[in-house]
């Protein structure tokens, strides 16, 4: 099963996607939860505390440093750089933005 | 002034940015608000009854730069003409401006986009303050949608994730051209929710808004809170911002 969660700004997008992946990881399905916001704040709602959230390396950030090579498929990808979350969440943030950059919107 | 609303999504900045620019407009000002969010938000707090404002297609002309394909303003069009031509004029002599807004899954926004940073390159100077909505998160706010801004204000929430997403644009900001970066406190219900706000964003908190159902009726509605509910808490601290703003540009 694979859900995406969307919607505007301040509707809830993160809560949901949180409460909605540690419920499923209770029940015993083994769950990876994605945050794909440039501004990625799913840690804090999964419950793994602000500075830890701010420390997660981005998946975009280790494919960035050549990371990749080391990893032999995406299942690996997530092993090696998703955090493991409440629950047995695991956790995986694709990108963030870390530098001003003009001209990429 | 030229000022532009950031922030987390959802933290606010729509509804501030356009009660804001109503009240400035109130004091005289010539007053340009600009929307370069592509889903709907300051249209509605502006009460210009238009969510799809863009510039139109023929506004912007293609062009072949070393093989690629690029958009500037067409031939003879500046900013200021493009204000005078296109912007909807809204309640208390606002001008209105967007970022064209999203058009189905496969539409290309090259053209909107290009053009309407062709506007924001060459805004009309003298007489004009320009308040911004920009997107919310971290998206490129500081180089890109708010590169006009003397002053950009971040909107902040009293959560966790609002606070943390106001020190990422801090931080964003300081590698930059380094504008003037303030925090607005947003749904303030604590006494200390604004100490909380700049302690850990590391900004300077320049006005706070409390939780005001006044806001959440009046979007209910579709409507601007300063016509639905003019005497709202959430106004009169919209008005305070606007006035400590004013003064700042006096002594600056
Ligand atoms: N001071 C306040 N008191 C109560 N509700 C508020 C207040 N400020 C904003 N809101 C509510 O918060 C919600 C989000 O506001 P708004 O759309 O202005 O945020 P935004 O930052 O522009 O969001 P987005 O990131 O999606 O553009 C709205 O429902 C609005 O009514
Ligand atoms: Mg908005």
């Amino acid at each position: 099963m694979k859900i995406a969660v969307v919607g505007k700004g301040g509707s809830g997008k993160t809560t949901t996607s949180a409460v909605l992946a540690r419920t499923f990881a209770r029940h015993g399905h083994e769950t990876l939860a994605l945050d794909c916001d440039t501004n990625p704040n799913l840690g804090i709602s999964l419950g793994l505390g602000e500075e830890a959230t701010e420390r997660l390396v981005t998946v975009r950030d280790a494919v960035d440093a050549g990371e990749e090579d080391h990893a032999v498929s995406p299942d690996d990808l997530v092993e090696r750089f998703g955090a493991p979350a409440p629950d047995g969440v695991r956790l995986a943030v694709v990108s963030a933005i870390q530098n001003p950059e003009p001209g990429c919107p | 002034m030229r000022v532009a609303f950031v922030g987390k999504g959802g933290a606010g900045k729509s509804s501030l940015a356009g009660t804001f620019a109503r009240l400035l407009a109130r004091t005289g000002q010539r007053v340009l608000a600009l929307d370069s969010d592509p889903m709907p938000g300051l249209a509605f707090s502006l009460g210009v009854g238009v969510t799809d404002a863009g510039l139109p297609d023929d506004a912007v002309e293609e062009y072949e730069e070393r093989g690629r394909r690029r958009y500037r303003l067409r031939a003879g069009l500046t900013g200021p003409e493009a204000v005078d031509r296109y912007a909807v004029r809204g309640p208390d002599g606002v001008h209105f401006l967007q970022l064209g807004k999203a058009r189905g899954p496969r539409w290309n926004n090259s053209r909107q986009h290009f053009g309407f940073q062709g506007v924001l390159d060459d805004l009309p100077g003298d007489g004009w303050s320009i308040v911004g909505d920009l997107p919310g998160g971290t998206r490129q706010p500081f180089m890109t949608w708010g590169r006009y801004a003397r002053t950009f204000l971040v909107v902040v929430e009293p959560s966790t994730a609002s606070v943390l997403s106001g020190r990422r644009l801090a931080r964003l900001a300081e590698g930059s051209r380094r504008p003037r970066v303030l925090a607005v406190a947003n749904k303030v219900r604590e006494p200390d929710d604004g100490e909380l706000i700049a302690a850990g964003t590391g900004l300077e908190v320049v006005g706070a808004v409390p939780m005001d159902r006044a806001l959440a009726d009046a979007d209910r509605l579709g409507l601007p809170v300063v016509d639905a509910e003019p005497d709202a808490p959430a106004v009169a601290a919209v008005r305070s911002l606007v006035n400590a703003l004013r003064e700042r540009e006096v002594s600056s």
